[in-house]
């Protein structure tokens, strides 16, 4: 094994086999993939983001929340995600067709935000977690994200309200035909 | 292939042109492997103390972390492989380095294009993707300083002057050619013209192995061949398996790509072909490690390894590398992999890889080279001391703590006193770098006390 054309060919072949194996079949059998209604006659998922939403997804992105968490659920069977109350089903190929960046993330200092929308119960809530995570967290006060008015009362910048929004856009509790809620 | 032509050609470079650019991707290397320590330990300290320097958004932990990644991965390791691949080529093929300007301006790009990139993550800038973070304006400029920098190892294995060749130059053509094809390909559909959806986590994937195994790994398993074999002075053992170990490295590498998205939203079928391939990684691991660990089993061949500054490093760092495999292999598997998907054990992974085989193998190779190319000797042995025991413990001991303890921290109720070991080790390991690079910048920078004496220390 001298020839340097054969190594450089060797090589070139075994990574055209992995990204034609895997990631071209991937395409071939994804790439089409297209929102589906809950219901037979229902409005189409995974739901438009408002133009809110996604500037908080840019924030987001900038405050590198995705360091420390996931937005993927697996399904029962293969980790416990389901139990702990991430999501009411695993998250499929489908609910990500509309994302232009994906937010997967592969490491959990904190919880799963897949479904988070679902589980917030108010903007308050969210703001207050932004501001004073509970204690033991790991997570840090974003404080930088609000300021306090001439009357002493802290107020949310837009930024800090477009992060809540693209929160609470983030939700999976919806039938997909490839994932059904569980019963 | 022949070993003896081996043990000819690499008395070290004839040639003085390939000293120049290994100096300064050494030195532009010690500068961010000090630079990701000093961000690692502020990383670890914010785990610890979430309020600590939280006021400011720059300072956020998942920026910072980001950066020291970045700065770890393509500041240290790659400078790092620029040099030493550059350097054991041009030993192997007694390369006549003549417009090594070449190399420097790649240098000269690589680094300025990296500390832009991580300057635009530090003002918030960054992509949601591993290691693709920096903007991908970054990426054209990171890619063409790639050409310059680290094709010349392949220039030099097509002009060597004999028909020879050593197993360690597969490996290295491998890195180098692996890097910019699967950059480029990556960058351009996920970040230039991303493909929608979960397409562009399974691209992501597939770049993330091919960078790891097949750019980082080969690299480090070039190094490994080419010290153990040099320092000890013995014909690797089992030298035929080599070329099977070799493609069937190459061969699986990518495939095992889903192998780190199992439960994701991607198709189980994919998901499979990953675990399969990733198991199907035994056939190289065993023979790498048969070559390696074969050469070193007789005639006191570990005792001396021992007793060998290079090879203490390249011995820590084989042994790392057995074991963190036969994790990689073990919690591919999907119910392993269930229990320990997300949680700070893969982080350990990373850590026995990256800092126990890979930075591990470099240091080792850095104690053999800048003798040669500086001229001088190693200042202080009480300094390689204190960086060799400091990263051994610091290093290891992270990995070890991370495997160990990792596993249960998300939602446990045990983090307060889990991350106090944890900034222990990441503060030993900087003690051990910065011992490493007073060493290494004296001898850089210093007027050079040229000896014709075999400099080692």
């Amino acid at each position: 094994m001298k020839d340097f054309n054969l190594i450089l060919s060797g090589i070139f072949f075994t990574l055209a086999a992995s990204f034609g194996g895997l990631l071209i079949s991937s395409e071939v059998q994804l790439g089409s993939l297209g929102r589906a209604p809950a219901e037979e006659g229902g409005p189409l998922y995974p739901a438009i983001e408002t133009g809110l939403a996604i500037q908080g997804r840019q924030v987001y992105l900038e405050l590198g929340c995705v360091t420390c968490h996931t937005q993927q659920v697996r399904p029962a069977g293969q980790g416990n995600d389901i139990a702990k109350g991430y999501g009411p089903r695993p998250t499929v190929a489908r609910d990500y067709v509309l994302q232009t960046e994906l937010l997967l993330g592969n490491h959990r200092n904190g919880p799963d935000l897949a479904n988070y929308g679902a589980r917030a119960k108010s903007d308050d809530e969210i703001h207050g977690h932004l501001r004073s995570p509970a204690a033991g967290s790991t997570m840090p006060a974003y404080n930088f994200l609000y300021t306090v008015d001439k009357n002493g009362v802290t107020q949310p910048t837009e930024r800090a309200q477009a992060l809540v929004a693209y929160l609470k856009s983030l939700r999976i509790d919806y039938n997909s035909p490839e994932a059904k809620l569980k019963q | 292939m022949s070993q003896d032509y081996y043990r000819q050609a690499h008395s070290s470079p004839s040639d003085k042109g390939s000293t120049l650019p290994v100096r300064l991707f050494f030195a532009s290397a010690l500068g961010w492997l000090i630079i990701s320590s000093v961000l690692g330990l502020i990383v670890s300290l914010k785990l610890q103390t979430p309020t600590f320097m939280a006021g400011c958004e720059w300072f956020t932990y998942g920026r910072l972390e980001i950066l020291q990644r970045n700065a770890f991965t393509y500041g240290w390791i790659a400078n790092a492989i620029f040099g030493v691949n550059l350097w054991i080529m041009s030993a192997l093929a007694r390369f006549e380095f003549k417009d090594s300007w070449l190399a420097v301006c790649g240098w000269l790009g690589w680094n300025l294009a990296l500390t832009f990139g991580l300057g635009a993550i530090f003002l918030g800038h960054l992509n949601g993707y591993v290691l693709l973070e920096m903007p991908k304006e970054v990426a054209p400029a990171l890619f063409i300083s790639f050409l310059f920098a680290a094709l010349w190892p392949s220039v030099a294995f097509v002009r060597r002057p004999t028909g020879h060749v050593f197993v360690s130059q597969w490996y290295i053509i491998g890195a180098s050619f692996v890097f910019p094809v699967a950059f480029g390909i990556t960058q351009l559909l996920v970040l230039w013209y991303p493909t929608s959806g979960v397409l562009q986590a399974l691209i992501h994937s597939w770049f993330i192995q091919n960078i790891q195994l097949l750019w980082i790994g080969a690299s480090a398993i070039a190094a490994t061949y080419y010290f153990i074999s040099k320092e000890s002075g013995r014909t690797i053992s089992a030298y035929y398996l080599a070329t099977v170990g070799f493609w069937t490295y190459f061969l699986f590498a990518g495939w095992t790509a889903p192998a780190s998205l199992l439960g994701g939203p991607i198709p189980v079928w994919i998901q499979s072909v990953g675990v399969t391939t990733a198991l199907m990684m035994l056939v190289p691991v065993i023979i790498l490690g048969i070559n390696f660990f074969g050469t070193l089993s007789y005639s006191r061949g570990f005792a001396y390894a021992w007793n060998n500054t290079t090879l203490r490093f390249v011995l820590v760092g084989m042994v790392s590398f057995v074991v963190s495999s036969a994790l990689n292999i073990l919690f591919s598997t999907r119910s392993l992999n269930a229990v320990v998907r997300f949680t700070d054990f893969t982080v350990g992974q990373q850590q026995l890889v990256n800092y126990g085989f890979v930075s591990m193998v470099f240091f080792g190779a850095a104690y053999y080279i800048l003798p040669r190319v500086t001229g001088s000797f190693w200042p202080s042995a009480k300094l390689v001391h204190l960086h060799f025991w400091s990263c051994v413990i610091g290093g290891l001991g992270l990995a070890l703590h991370l495997l160990i303890c990792g596993y249960p921290t998300v939602n446990s109720g045990v983090i307060s006193y889990y991350y106090i070991p944890v900034i222990f080790f990441v503060l030993l390991q900087l003690v051990g770098h910065l011992a490493f690079a007073i060493n290494s910048l004296v001898m850089l920078f210093a007027s050079a006390r040229n000896t014709n004496d075999n400099p080692h220390a």
